[in-house]
């Protein structure tokens, strides 16, 4: 088996690690940084449970081959919250009762991650449009919408 | 995991010719990774060193060359849409990347992949059509230039050699007064296309087409221009008994080269549905 030296940022740290050239970031995430707040659900970029944020932009972990990882910014879940306390986004989803069983989660939060990233005060159909690729089979879309419409930047300052 | 993969990513396009040139055989080219990984999950992906160009200065970038625009294979259908040159100069192709699988994926697919996958229902392939688009590749023995329409030789068959590698897209720029995308999916995010369509059209001041470029994706195996229903309406005015009339031709178009399936029940009418719909906002009503 090949492995492949990368070097990357996860969460704000610095890591090396030797890959298996065929795994996925998804499996190197879990498996090798133990970060399981990432999950897998369909493994083939349709339900966003894995949605990690990678220089920047939301992508779907389990499409991402590890090696691909080498000399980027990953984001994942993990890193959201700072020591004082929770992001405003996972405030909001506790808030408006946006999670049930909580599986899609994750991947909501960092696709929300990534929009107030790129827009700072995105309007009610580009927050849709940014979670169109997570699908939650529990609570129902409207109370997570809601929930990251309230927590947009510029409504909060 | 998948433990017999090899990984290699060359920081040139001639050390990836290079590498292509004697492993070719045994590669797959992955870029963005959206289908590559799909079928390496399956265990579909029988050639399996994995190639990543991804990153090679060669195959990025959206520019104007002289009369020509260029897409470089590994820009992103998230790039595709922010860009202002592809809004001017081929909006079908930059709109056709607004409702593009999902944002995780629009972040990573390109749109030399999208071509090269060769899938009937590749959504960039209709606005590359009607720019009349040529598929650069390169390779050991040297560059060579396809029209769109040939890329494919049947569904998921590609033209591309082994050896090969797509850099770039060379489109025809129009600037038309009218120019649109539509698709119809199961539903709007993360629906592989049922059937898409590719429009561009300028008229005159009393509302006569003077130029129509249509093409029609995912319902043939391999990309179509629809040059009848072209020719039909060029220099009339589109009027909602015309349109039906030249609907009516699209479908029968298209059930030339389809056959009739049993999928036409559905499809007969939704062609020309989608087609009434992405010409509706240039009829003329008078």
């Amino acid at each position: 088996m090949q492995t492949v030296h990368i070097e990357f940022m996860v969460n704000g740290k610095e890591v090396a690690l030797d890959v298996p050239a065929g795994a996925t970031a998804l499996q190197v995430i879990r498996e090798m940084l133990g970060l399981k707040g990432s999950k897998e659900g369909c493994g083939i970029g349709e339900c966003g449970a894995c949605t990690v944020v990678v220089d920047g932009k939301a992508v779907n972990a389990c499409l991402l081959l590890a090696a691909q990882l080498d000399g980027c910014r990953l984001l994942t879940v993990e890193g959201l919250a700072d020591p004082a306390g929770l992001h405003p986004l996972q405030e909001k989803m506790i808030e408006h009762h946006a999670v049930q069983c909580g599986f899609c989660t994750p991947g909501v939060l960092m696709s929300s991650y990534a929009l107030f990233a790129e827009k700072a005060n995105p309007k009610r159909e580009e927050i849709v449009a940014a979670v169109a690729g997570n699908l939650c089979r529990c609570t129902g879309y409207q109370q997570i919408i809601t929930a990251i419409e309230a927590a947009v930047p510029g409504e909060n300052r | 995991m998948n433990r017999d993969c090899t990984y290699h990513r060359p920081s040139t396009l001639a050390e990836a010719v290079d590498y292509l040139a004697t492993k070719g055989g045994e590669t797959t080219i992955i870029a963005g990774g959206t289908d590559v990984m799909v079928d390496l999950r399956a265990g579909k992906l029988e050639r399996r060193n994995l190639l990543d160009v991804s990153r090679l200065d060669e195959l990025r970038g959206i520019r104007l060359e002289g009369e020509k625009l260029v897409v470089g294979a590994a820009v992103t259908l998230a790039e595709i849409h922010r860009s202002p040159l592809l809004a001017n100069h081929a909006p079908a192709l930059q709109k056709c990347a607004r409702n593009f699988a999902s944002a995780q994926i629009r972040n990573k697919a390109t749109i030399g992949g999208n071509v090269g996958h060769c899938s009937p229902c590749g959504d960039t392939i209709p606005p590359l059509v009607i720019h009349q688009a040529e598929m650069v590749c390169t390779g050991s023995s040297g560059q060579r230039r396809l029209p769109i329409t040939e890329v494919a030789t049947g569904a998921y068959r590609c033209q591309i050699a082994r050896d090969e590698i797509i850099t770039a897209f060379v489109l025809e720029p129009v600037g038309a007064d009218f120019a649109d995308f539509q698709k119809i999916g199961r539903r709007q995010a993360l629906a592989i296309s049922r059937m898409s369509m590719a429009a561009m059209l300028n008229q005159d001041q009393e509302g006569r087409i003077t130029m129509l470029r249509l093409a029609l994706g995912a319902c043939t195996p391999t990309p179509c221009r629809l040059r009848l229903v072209e020719e039909f309406l060029l220099g009339k005015k589109p009027q909602p008994a015309l349109l039906m009339q030249a609907g009516e031709l699209l479908a029968e178009q298209m059930i030339a080269i389809t056959g009739r399936r049993s999928s036409i029940i559905y499809k007969e009418p939704a062609v020309q549905g989608l087609f009434r719909r992405i010409l509706s906002p240039v009829a003329c009503h008078d």
